[in-house]
């Protein structure tokens, strides 16, 4: 995910770090560092990855990091056998959100931008940040003097911010009806659901701020979170699953195939219905969701199941015999 | 959608298909736990799909997936040591000083990449840094305790930032 930083820069913030550490760094000093990671984007992308190493240190408490650090590497013969205590971020999207975008068709022809089911549409906005808008998602782009706002109506986002040629700072915000999400120089995807606005961070840090004034909370590289309208919800490491749809898949490891046709109902029109009896029933596989009835005939091919559809836009799937 | 997006998607999907039962059973016998298995043969393909660019899977998918898998396993068996040694640690620190449930997460994901940003470093270049950033002592302390000169100590600290930039 990183992007490579010329190795000349990182021996300029490597400089900078020691001087600034030295306790001699003067208010001088600090001026010309906010001058040095101004000069171009890979000079801010350097300073961050500086930040995040002294930030990081600090995030230890003292009485712990020495002695962590000296036990790290000993007793590596004990068997490596803890699971992996992940929380999946696909939380699926119950059926109350299919109706609720549906109830919503006078918003979403409002908003400048619009996709259609399964469609995802490549942005590019005045800045040069890149956006990615997933299925069924409408939004609207509000540029001005002061700041770059983006307000996602339904659906989903995956934003690659660039560097603003405006000479004055504008904050990059992406609102939802649950709060706002402000990006720190970033790559970042926002999701708005019923209850809650998911976020998930791959570059850089996101400060997330519920619209009823509960605590803003900063959300960085590697993580992810969400907010209903008054608070923040716990951060936790981000689930890489979660953003394989910019490529058009999604991976389940032994998912419910209901929650599994839930996932993929999103990316077409229509009703896509699951009979009880073949709900709880463990799918694995990779499955495409630029090309759903593609995925739905390798289920078909191997689950013990059968689709049916009664149109294009009525599709069944039920035990099979 | 384009064509280009259509394939990609079908020849992971057969990829898939063909290769992750074979590739769970390969981290099966590697590491003896079927339920570790199961979830890096998963953690690969999610890996696969989040390449900067997954067009790009070459003619021998095995190898690139166990090379994929090698990598997380390494990875799995990092995280795991400094679990452990962070558990190790807070067993004998006094209550009031544990740590909350809730920042564990945020302390064990900034020990995870200070471990690997020190895993390259020299050990003496290593030693100064951690004395700067964990104990606090200045550079005049710490050329003092190692008995060189300050000079010496700011190559050290350059050195050491220099490496926790290029791995960061």
């Amino acid at each position: 995910m990183n992007h490579p930083i010329d190795p000349q820069i990182l021996g300029e913030a490597a400089d900078w770090l020691v001087q600034l550490q030295s306790g001699a760094a003067t208010e001088e000093d600090h001026r010309a560092v906010a001058l040095w990671r101004g000069r171009s984007a890979q000079h801010a992308q350097a300073w961050q990855r500086a930040e995040a190493i002294i930030g990081d240190f600090r995030a230890v408490p003292g009485s712990i990091a020495s002695d962590t650090i000296k036990r790290i590497g000993r007793n590596k013969s004990i068997g490596r056998r803890q699971a992996l205590n992940r929380i999946g971020l696909f939380l699926l999207a119950g059926p109350a959100i299919w109706l609720a975008q549906r109830e919503l068709p006078w918003q979403e022809w409002m908003a400048d931008q619009h996709t259609a089911i399964g469609e995802q549409k490549n942005l590019t906005l005045p800045d040069g940040t890149q956006m990615l808008i997933n299925t069924g998602s409408s939004l609207n782009i509000a540029f001005n003097a002061n700041e770059r706002r983006i307000k996602l109506l339904t659906g989903e986002v995956l934003i690659t911010t660039a560097k603003d040629p405006s000479p004055t700072y504008r904050p990059f915000i992406v609102q939802t009806r649950h709060g706002t999400a402000r990006a720190l120089g970033t790559r970042f995807s926002v999701r708005v659901e019923d209850q809650m606005s998911r976020l998930a961070v791959v570059e850089g840090a996101v400060e997330m701020r519920p619209v009823g004034g509960g605590q803003a909370v900063i959300v960085k590289a590697g993580e992810q979170s969400a907010f209903g309208s008054v608070s923040a919800y716990p951060v936790q490491p981000l689930d890489m699953a979660s953003m394989t749809w910019e490529n058009g898949m999604m991976v389940a490891t032994n998912m419910r195939l209901a929650d599994l046709l839930t996932e993929l109902g999103r990316y077409r029109p229509g009703v896509l219905r699951c009979h009880d009896s073949v709900a709880d029933l463990r799918v694995s596989g990779a499955f495409s969701l630029r090309d759903t009835d593609a995925s739905l005939r390798l289920l078909q091919q191997t689950m013990p199941i059968n689709v049916t559809s009664l149109t294009r836009y009525w599709v069944a799937v039920e035990p099979r015999g | 959608m384009s064509s280009i997006d259509r394939s990609l998607n079908l020849h992971v999907q057969n990829l898939y298909c063909e290769h992750h039962g074979w590739l769970q059973r390969w981290l099966d016998r590697k590491l003896g736990n079927r339920c570790d298995a199961a979830d890096l043969a998963h953690d690969t393909f999610i890996r696969l799909l989040t390449r900067q660019s997954p067009a790009n899977l070459g003619a021998e998918p095995r190898a690139l997936l166990t090379h994929i898998a090698k990598g997380l396993v390494i990875d799995r068996w990092r995280r795991q040591d400094v679990e452990r040694a962070y558990l190790e640690t807070i067993a004998h620190l006094p209550e009031p000083e544990v740590p909350s449930p809730e920042t564990r997460w945020l302390i064990l994901e900034a020990l995870y990449r200070i471990d690997a940003m020190l895993r390259e470093m020299p050990e003496k270049t290593r030693q100064a840094f951690l004395m700067s950033q964990i104990d606090g002592m200045t550079y005049a302390q710490i050329a003092s305790e190692l008995n060189v000169s300050l000079i010496t100590i700011k190559r050290y600290m350059r050195d050491a930032f220099l490496a926790c930039l290029s791995v960061a």
